[in-house]
């Protein structure tokens, strides 16, 4: 598990760097107006690719730009949004989580046993099939902290267990019986274009945003990434941040999966593929793209969310421009071969220029 | 490859010369939507092609998702519906899941009917014109019974079968246990979950390694396992086992002719996107369902036309194609008189 | 140190002790458990399983990893059909061509890694996408069935109805890959990378090439276990491959692999595979419920670097208290 990548470049408007990083070894950054600065980001690069396409797409395909094309674009992006968020909270401690797919498929099942065998009211069952996928983000947490084992091999092994367990526990049955406010919410829509779910991702990555930047846990979770044996030091519990990561992960996946939910109407054990590992792409491409670095201590945010709603853009768009269905996974895994070229030539020039 | 096959390599390469040049009567755009790709929607292609001609359709296209996935069928349908179709035949991902999508197809007047596999009502599909699983496994393990011939039983018969989150499985496992029960088999194992080759291949290998000396038939009620399975029963040699399959794979046939297997339950694919197409566009031009039409009622939906099923065996195993045809041309005939009512 | 206590401290004393006891257990509860053809049906699956294991196992050996190892193998598979039956080029041919195709597709990995200097992971994630979209975009995901009589005979094949034949091209490279690691430098090198990749630079060590080494070997023992699959289940099918990634895990791993680097074993990865293969056999024979099969697997693999692990500070202790 080598990651060489230990340049710690600017991560634009809602990265925060590690209070323990301190300032940069090569002294005072080169003095940039903060439009230049902005310019040189991440998140600029990704807006503009968006802007980019978006155009494209609207001038050679059919249908781009209709209502219901973009409503859908949007009720994509927001699930894919959030699986990308459920992933970059556990980056940030420079681990990462395969068993995303397999916790949100475990907490949408748990929510269907609750509202149709226990007659739970809706409200309760999401709560508590939130707490579910913090519970099994626990899980691995703890086995990642006890064991000091990478996380990748333990969330290998618990997402084989936790898809097992509930395939077993549901024979594979899904919940078809749900309430129709689900079915209501998935199809909803305002000012013609949006979906309600937009709304609930937006929150979700303000509040991510908050606690990155301002709170103290927040810091402290991305101190105990950044320089583990540091944050131990200055007094941060490293495990228990590591912990309350993979918890925070847990919970975020849980309601990427209660928004599929509402999308289908059906809690279905099937919805994110067998162990739930056709999550992991849009997991990845998200925060990847968004610039947070896999070894942990950053957080981009905003650039998450920008890298996945230009991955949703981008496969919806591909299959409009009909260049063949089947091609679209070879695009998006170019992209991200692109994309972290760009980023790696990005920062050697910042570097380089000494802007950092 | 098969001739089969064959003919819809050249089909396909045809009509992507000819698209556009098609001069169409009707402006239905039909699309022909699976669940993800199976070659037992293969047929639907050629099914497409012929009715769009037949029918003169501006399109009647089969477009396949990348995986069988819910979110990728889903998308591929908001993606159509955006590219100006206006008439699905679509086999849902989910009975329940996929009709959200079917809602909003039909929000946008677009025409929804349910292929192959249903929605379960309510839905705003029109009707579901498939093959009734249950009962095809249920006719399938007759003629497996009826191959025994007097002795029957008593025989002990192995079940392989699909992947147990598709609906259908359990209603296939049931009915198999059903006609066996009724002629005194014992259904001495059901494996299950195996319709991808490699753990298929797995699996009914360790089985039948350690009990082909058990067993007197297989019944097979997925189309890897058959495939599978026929090879197996090659591989030993052994024409003891009597097993009976589902669908035409060509390993499957070939196994039919040489005697390895006793038949096949083929289903209607081809029929089913033919009429489908067609009664899409007729829906479209402004007929709707009749009231009293003769449906059947299913575990899912009580709007179900059974697009037919039939035993392959020694005897018509090189003219299943026709065995198809036949079966549509028969719902066909008075199709429109019996569940459309048109002005 | 006595020769007994050299054996038990190996990497493959552990999984074959396990092997024994499993087999011996089997065969008490289930008589057939020997028969030649069951023997037969177990070594096919121990070939395959074998090669996609030490297609891993190379990487784990430089300690990165590898997600597109199952998209390599499907690559090389649908190409090794695709190119029998569209342009009837001959099997072996074609087996040679899809090899390199995979060797081609491990190169590429291994450059862009060694190149660029960014996390293996993110790359084989990214060409997992790419390699896999081409395999769909080929095929649209229908299956090629033109797999020529040979090919078939190969797969059902065996050698005094006992080893199948498609056992020996794993058994070549279960010796090759022996001989590499641990007597021709090249494996000296690529073991030195994983142990301590900033020691070896500093040793005179190649790295890039050396990991550019690794990866193009585990394209092409990714892309045999796919040509070996074809043979196997007599249909080129686009989904070959999909679910490699946790068995390609499991079966180093249990073997002992120490997933930071620098160690693995042949003789143990082989090992593992056959406990994994035993396992997914009794749990066939049993009749347990199909729905646990997952479960027991992600288990084991914890269980097994559960003690890994153990193994690994013991050592440590051992080697401070000498």
């Amino acid at each position: 598990m080598t990651s060489h990548d230990v340049s710690h470049g600017s991560n634009g408007p809602i990265s925060t760097p590690a209070p323990s990083s301190g300032a940069p070894s090569s002294g005072a950054p080169a003095q940039l107006s903060p439009l230049r600065r902005f310019l040189l980001t991440n998140e600029f690069g990704l807006i503009l690719l968006i802007v980019l396409f978006a155009v494209l797409f609207a001038v050679t395909t059919r249908g781009f730009t209709t209502p219901f094309s973009l409503f859908t674009l949007g009720r994509s992006a927001a699930v894919n949004i959030m699986i990308g968020l459920s992933m970059m909270a556990v980056i940030v401690t420079g681990g990462l989580s395969l068993a995303v797919g397999a916790i949100g498929v475990c907490a949408a099942m748990f929510l269907g046993y609750l509202i149709q065998s226990l007659g739970m009211p809706w409200p309760l069952a999401i709560l508590a099939a939130i707490a579910m996928g913090a519970a099994l983000g626990f899980i691995n947490g703890f086995a990642v902290v006890r064991t000091g084992l990478h996380s990748f091999i333990i969330t290998l092994a618990t997402m084989s267990i936790f898809f097992g367990v509930m395939v077993f526990l549901t024979r594979a049955e899904a919940f078809r019986g749900l309430p129709p406010v689900f079915a209501d919410f998935g199809k909803m829509k305002f000012a013609t274009y949006f979906s309600p779910l937009l709304l609930v991702t937006l929150a979700a990555a303000l509040g991510l945003g908050w606690l990155y930047r301002y709170s103290v846990l927040g810091r402290e979770m991305l101190a105990a990434g950044a320089r583990p044996e540091a944050a131990e030091l200055s007094g941060i519990r490293v495990g228990r941040m590591i912990i309350y990561c993979h918890m925070l992960s847990g919970a975020l996946a849980a309601l990427a999966a209660l928004m599929l939910v509402a999308r289908n109407g059906a809690a279905i054990p099937s919805m994110a593929g067998q162990l739930g590992q056709d999550w992991l792409l849009p997991a990845f491409l998200g925060p990847v793209l968004g610039g947070t670095l896999l070894n942990g201590g950053r957080a981009a945010v905003l650039g998450t969310c920008l890298g996945a709603f230009l991955v949703t853009m981008l496969s919806s768009g591909l299959l409009l421009m009909r260049v063949g269905e089947f091609w679209v996974q070879s695009f998006l895994g170019l992209l991200l071969l692109l994309a972290v070229l760009m980023d790696k030539l990005r920062r050697s020039y910042l570097a380089r220029r000494n802007l950092v | 490859m098969t001739d089969f096959a064959r003919r819809i390599a050249a089909a396909s390469l045809l009509s992507l010369g000819l698209a556009g040049a098609a001069s169409a009567e009707s402006d239905s755009m039909i699309a022909l939507v699976p669940g993800g790709p199976n070659p037992y929607f293969t047929a639907w292609e050629q099914a497409g092609v012929d009715a769009a001609a037949e029918f003169g359709l501006a399109a009647s296209d089969f477009k396949v998702p990348q995986k069988w996935e819910l979110s990728q069928q889903n998308q591929l349908l908001e993606s159509l519906l955006s590219q100006g179709y206006n008439g699905f035949l679509i086999f849902p991902g989910d009975p329940v899941g996929s009709i959200s999508i079917a809602e909003e197809l039909v929000a946008n007047d677009a025409q929804v009917i349910a292929g192959a596999g249903c929605f379960q009502d309510p839905s705003p599909a029109a009707f579901c014109l498939g093959t009734d699983t249950g009962n095809s496994a249920y006719l399938g393990m007759q003629a497996l019974v009826k191959s025994f011939g007097e002795e029957a039983k008593g025989k002990k018969v192995a079940h392989f079968t699909g992947f147990l989150v598709d609906p259908n499985t359990q209603l296939r496992i049931d009915a198999v246990k059903k006609a066996a029960d009724e002629a005194g088999i014992e259904i001495v194992q059901v494996i299950a979950d195996i319709d991808a080759p490699e753990p298929a291949e797995e699996k009914i290998n360790a089985y039948l390694a350690a009990h082909a000396g058990n067993i007197d038939g297989i019944i097979t009620t997925a189309w890897v396992p058959s495939v599978v399975s026929a090879n197996a029963l090659r591989k030993i040699g052994d024409k003891r086992i009597h097993m009976v399959g589902i669908d035409h794979d060509e390993v499957v046939l070939q196994a039919v002719r040489d005697g390895f297997v006793h038949g096949t339950m083929i289903q209607n694919p081809y029929g089913q996107a033919w009429l489908g197409s067609f009664a899409l566009d007729k829906l479209r031009s402004g007929c709707t369902v009749k009231e009293d039409a003769p449906f059947i009622a299913n575990a899912l939906t009580t709007k179900f036309i059974d697009s037919g099923t039939a035993l392959i065996d020694a005897s018509n195993v090189d003219g299943y194609v026709d065995v198809m045809r036949e079966q549509t041309a028969k719902i066909y005939d008075g199709f429109e008189a019996s569940y459309l009512s048109c002005n | 140190m006595t020769p007994f206590s050299r054996i038990l401290r190996t990497d493959w004393f552990g999984p074959l002790i396990i092997v024994i006891l499993a087999v011996v257990v089997i065969r008490a509860f289930s008589p057939q458990f020997l028969s030649p053809l069951n023997i037969q049906v177990l070594l096919l699956a121990i070939a395959v399983n074998a090669l996609i294991a030490y297609a891993q196992m190379m990487i784990i050996a430089i300690g990165q990893m590898n997600l597109s190892v199952g998209a390599i193998g499907g690559l090389a598979a649908i190409s090794f059909a695709g190119m029998m039956e569209v342009w009837g080029i001959p099997a072996p041919l074609a087996a040679a061509l899809a090899l390199l195709i995979g060797l081609l597709c491990g190169f590429v990995n291994g450059v862009m890694i060694a190149v660029t200097g960014i996390s293996a992971f993110v790359i084989t994630l990214a060409t997992l996408a790419i390699y896999k979209g081409i395999n769909l975009g080929i095929t649209e995901a229908q299956p090629f069935y033109g797999i020529p009589a040979n090919v078939k005979a190969f797969g059902n094949g065996s050698l005094f109805n006992l080893i199948p034949l498609i056992a020996l091209p794993t058994l070549v490279a279960a010796v090759g890959l022996w001989f590499l690691l641990f007597r021709l430098p090249a494996g000296r090198f690529i073991l030195a990378v994983g142990g301590n990749e900033h020691a070896a630079q500093l040793s005179g060590i190649k790295v890039g090439r050396t990991i550019t080494l690794a990866h193009a070997i585990s394209g092409f023992l990714a892309a045999g276990a796919g040509i070996l699959v074809v043979a196997r289940v007599q249909v080129g099918q686009p989904s070959i491959g999909d679910d490699w990634l946790i068995l390609s895990f499991a079966a180093p791993v249990i073997g002992g692999a120490i997933l930071t680097g620098g160690h693995v074993s042949v003789a143990a990865t082989t090992l593992g595979v056959v406990i994994v293969a035993l396992i997914t056999q009794a749990l066939v024979l049993f009749n347990i419920d199909p729905f646990l099969v997952q479960v027991v697997m992600g288990g084991l693999i914890l269980v097994a670097v559960g003690i890994n692990r153990l193994r690994e500070t013991r050592m440590q202790a051992l080697k401070r208290s000498v």
